[in-house]
């Protein structure tokens, strides 16, 4: 099965929202009700992609964004892959079409949790940039460890900025993703 | 809130039949009961697939809280025995008293009902809630109940004693994150004034049982009566003795750490003589579980339990699922706290930090449960004092290695003494904690320490102005300020190592990041070996009579900031090795390229180090420091520095210095071997070639924690 065949496809409405919550609910240990999945996809639709087979639905990454004390950011919420489709970069892919968005959107950083024995999403995200920012103890109801995943984007060099005479120096993060403007 | 979602997942229950309501929920004067199932579907068929019902203060976010009823992934009252209150479930039999009217019966259901409060108990101390575990038995909820039956009730007080010692202890230490499950005991009945005295009743029951044993049988088969005295009586024992080791070792001022230890040696042969009951209790019932699963030493399941009782005393969020521990675990976790509970004990209560502070890294190596970990934190802050014993002002003195100041009033109430002091008091108990908290307390931190030391920085140029420059004498207050500075600045060098070092045990770092790390410790660890020389050689500078008196002390002291000074370089030099050898194996190989496609380097750099950059822990290191040190390192280069042939040499040295101290002798072992073999991975590289596509160089923490090791490989 070539990586071609799979198709990526960008949260399209309530007929994708049973293939979402499925796969979440089929793999993934924490309960959640369907408000939850509700409340990512209908404020961040364009954060939630979906890859499908032939037609049928093998993976998903469910996503937010939003400024969080000061800081504009991206959160990772979901990433399922059914289980014999995994190792083919299905969840690379997913993973790295929502940092996409997220980094145009003007995100400084993106952030998720992960169990410490999650060996495959610690490698998957490490590749990405991503690192382990903080231990969490007993984080999940099964008693095990997490591990707070985080990606710092580049921010804009402060040298550049500070030759500028209109006193812009201080220029907010969240125009950071937006073309570069030229200083004089 | 209804949604009219067809896929499954929504609430299943409550057919339009109108089914009767429970009777154990009785309607009030001004209530009645009505069946709403009709007006929920209506209101249902209301609204389309995907709608909300949408209010001013009810937004999506707020609708995530919602519980699905009936989901067993999410409603806790699923998962019911039927029983739907204590009073209930007592009515219907399940915790009768006596257990038996057959006498053996009742000894081997008592036995059971132990047992399986024991792996309770340690089900608790492993992270549950006391509602799920030791309360779920209705003994111990109903315990006046069993007055009438000596053996049990005396078991269950001394029992709901112990727990109420150990939830005060933990309180008192305060926990952190998922730890607050552990003193969670709302609605629970765990205090009651008489408990205390029924160590009496216990004591008594204790005799009687002994008696027993040598005189008396309590039926015509003696074997089979000996055999349950036995297991009896090491269980009640047990109870005793560990009840009687935790009040010790709450005494102040350690006052109480010899008895412990008494105790403590006598709770083990109990737990001993507990296991070795296992073969008797086993061959004596019919219809067992696995020995390996089963929660009691007999095999057969208790009676008097029941975990849904308590479901509604349980916080509204998903339960957790909970398993308790199989006796045999049980029996091990405690044998595994008690040695703990012992090491604590044996403490020397030595009066320098220093000891301190290693006794607790030490420590906590092995990753102690949280009830070791708060006894030993009571026992070292107590009363604002070390060991309730010593000022944090004394404590600090000693430190300095002064002779003058330790008996000298104005350094006692000196502010920054004093703040200090507070500064060491919180690290202390910082350190006592869960090691993930504790890295995320420890690097918060910095910042506090940083700033009094810029203060005190700031106030020694205020005071002394010109003088501090001169080589004229120093005023004893001067000299004194000048080492407080430096001492202050030490701790903070030693924080920020314990905060990137426990970065390793905690597996935060790829090998990727490695490199950074080292050079980073490489960094503070060259900062903390010049502050500490500096103080040292200060310290030596003596006046005339003076010197003598105290010369053998102070030289012996001198001695040993030297070694310890020694190690540090020692640490350093692997550091550094390791920094620059990582460093060249990333220029001169494929093999450990890093990710570039969201971010470089400098922003994982910027992220692992933000605490200690913010805080100027030290100063003046950036990334492009860090960059400009190890672009151009190469294998050879490394090879020729020879780093950890330096550190081989440093740790022969100290052997002689550590001699009395077989801990640092084994440190020392360690780090030579760890030299070693890096030396000898650097030599194979450097002969093979850094950009051999066949090489590999795997990583690995098999000598020291912290310092990895180089493998060659050939692939």
């Amino acid at each position: 099965m070539a990586a071609a065949e799979i198709e990526y496809v960008s949260y399209g409405g309530e007929h994708h929202l049973p293939l979402v919550m499925s796969l979440v609910d089929d793999e993934l240990s924490e309960p959640y009700s369907i408000f939850t999945y509700r409340y990512f996809v209908y404020l961040w639709p364009h954060l939630t992609f979906l890859a499908f087979h032939k037609g049928k639905c093998v993976g998903t990454v469910v996503c937010k964004m939003g400024d969080h004390r000061g800081t504009f950011r991206g959160y990772i919420a979901m990433l399922v892959v059914i289980k014999s489709y995994r190792g083919r970069g299905i969840a690379t892919e997913l993973v790295t079409r929502s940092i996409r968005v997220m980094m145009e959107s003007g995100c400084e950083e993106v952030t998720l949790e992960a169990e410490v024995t999650n060996k495959g999403a610690l490698a998957l995200y490490g590749r990405l940039g991503f690192i382990r920012a903080k231990r969490l103890y007993r984080y999940y109801l099964n008693g095990v460890d997490a591990f707070r995943l985080k990606l710092l984007f580049p921010r804009p060099d402060p040298a550049l900025l500070s030759a500028n005479k209109d006193g812009r120096h201080k220029q907010h993060a969240e125009n950071s993703a937006e073309s570069s403007p030229i200083y004089i | 809130m209804a949604t009219n979602y067809e896929g499954g997942g929504g609430g299943g229950g409550g057919g339009s039949g109108g089914a009767a309501p429970p009777k154990s929920i009785p309607s009030g004067d001004d209530a009645v009961w009505a069946d709403a199932a009709p007006l929920i579907e209506a209101a249902c068929n209301d609204l389309q697939e995907g709608e909300l019902v949408h209010g001013e203060n009810f937004s999506l976010f707020a609708a995530m809280s919602a519980l699905e009823i009936m989901d067993p992934k999410m409603d806790p009252g699923i998962e019911s025995s039927g029983y739907c209150s204590v009073d209930e479930a007592i009515e219907n039999g399940i915790a009768p008293v006596p257990l038996s009217f057959d006498r053996t019966v009742d000894v081997k259901h008592t036995l059971d009902v132990m047992d399986h409060l024991l792996a309770c108990e340690a089900t608790w101390h492993n992270g549950h809630s006391l509602a799920q575990t030791v309360f779920s038995c209705i003994y111990i909820l109903r315990i006046e109940r069993t007055s009438p039956h000596p053996l049990l009730h005396s078991y269950c007080r001394v029992m709901r004693a112990t727990c109420n010692a150990v939830v005060s202890a933990v309180s008192d230490a305060r926990t952190h994150e998922e730890e607050d499950l552990f003193t969670m005991s709302y609605g629970l009945p765990l205090k009651d004034g008489g408990d205390d005295k029924c160590l009496s009743i216990l004591n008594s029951v204790e005799e009687t049982v002994s008696r027993q044993l040598q005189f008396e049988s309590l039926q015509t088969n003696p074997d089979l009566e000996e055999g349950y005295c036995r297991a009896v009586l090491c269980r009640l024992r047990f109870r005793k003795h560990f009840y009687h080791a935790l009040t010790c070792m709450r005494k102040p001022q350690g006052r109480g750490l010899e008895l412990a230890r008494k105790h403590i040696a006598a709770c083990l042969s109990e737990l001993d003589n507990m296991f070795k009951s296992l073969d008797f209790l086993r061959s004596h019932s019919f219809y067992q579980e696995s020995a390996v699963t089963s929660t009691t030493a007999s095999g057969c399941r208790p009676i008097g339990f029941d975990v849904s009782l308590n479901s509604r005393l349980l916080s509204p969020t998903p339960p957790r699922a909970v398993k308790v521990l199989s006796w045999i675990d049980a029996v091990s976790y405690f044998e595994k706290l008690l040695h703990y509970l012992d090491t604590i004990c044996s403490f020397s209560l030595d009066p320098a930090l220093e000891s301190v502070l290693h006794f607790i890294v030490k420590f906590q190596l092995s990753q102690p449960p949280l009830v070791a970990r708060a006894h030993l934190q009571l026992l070292l802050v107590h009363d604002g004092k070390l060991y309730g014993r010593d000022s944090f002002s004394d404590v600090i003195a000693r430190s300095l290695a002064l002779p003058d100041v330790t008996k000298d009033k104005e350094f006692q109430t000196n502010e920054f003494v004093l703040q200090l002091g507070q500064l060491l008091i919180n690290l202390i108990k910082i350190l006592c904690a869960n090691t993930a908290w504790q890295r995320r307390k420890l690097g918060k931190i910095l910042q506090d320490w940083s700033v009094i030391s810029i203060q005190l920085e700031l106030a020694l140029k205020r005071e002394f102005g010109e003088l501090l420059n001169s080589s004229v004498d120093e005023s004893v207050c001067m000299k004194v300020s000048k080492h407080l500075l430096m001492w202050a600045q030490e701790q903070t060098y030693w924080i920020a190592l314990r905060f990137l070092t426990l970065g390793f045990e905690l597996q935060l770092y790829s090998p990727s990041e490695y490199c950074m790390v080292y050079w980073y410790m490489y960094v503070i660890f060259m900062k903390q070996v010049e502050t500490m020389q500096i103080r040292i050689v200060a310290g030596t500078r003596r006046k005339g009579k003076k010197k003598r008196d105290h010369h053998a002390r102070d030289s012996g002291r001198d001695a040993m900031a030297s070694s310890y000074c020694l190690l540090l370089q020692c640490y350093m030099c692997l550091s550094e090795g390791l920094a620059m050898m990582l460093a060249a194996l990333r220029n001169e190989s494929n093999a450990f390229q890093m990710p570039n496609i969201f971010n470089s380097e400098q922003e994982r750099f910027i992220q692992h180090f933000e605490l200690l950059q913010k805080a100027q822990v030290p100063e003046h290191i950036s990334y492009h420091i860090f960059k400009e040190s190890t672009a151009h390192a190469c294998i050879s280069d490394v090879v020729k520095h020879n780093y950890f042939r330096e550190a081989q040499r440093i740790a022969a040295s100290l052997k002689g210095s550590f001699s009395a101290d077989p801990e640092r002798l084994a440190e020392l072992r360690l780090i030579e071997q760890v030299a070693e073999h890096n030396r000898i991975a650097l030599n194979v590289i450097n002969q093979v070639g850094a950009g051999d596509p066949t090489l590999r160089v795997p990583l690995e923490f098999t000598h020291h924690n912290h310092f990895v090791v180089a493998v060659v490989k050939r692939s």
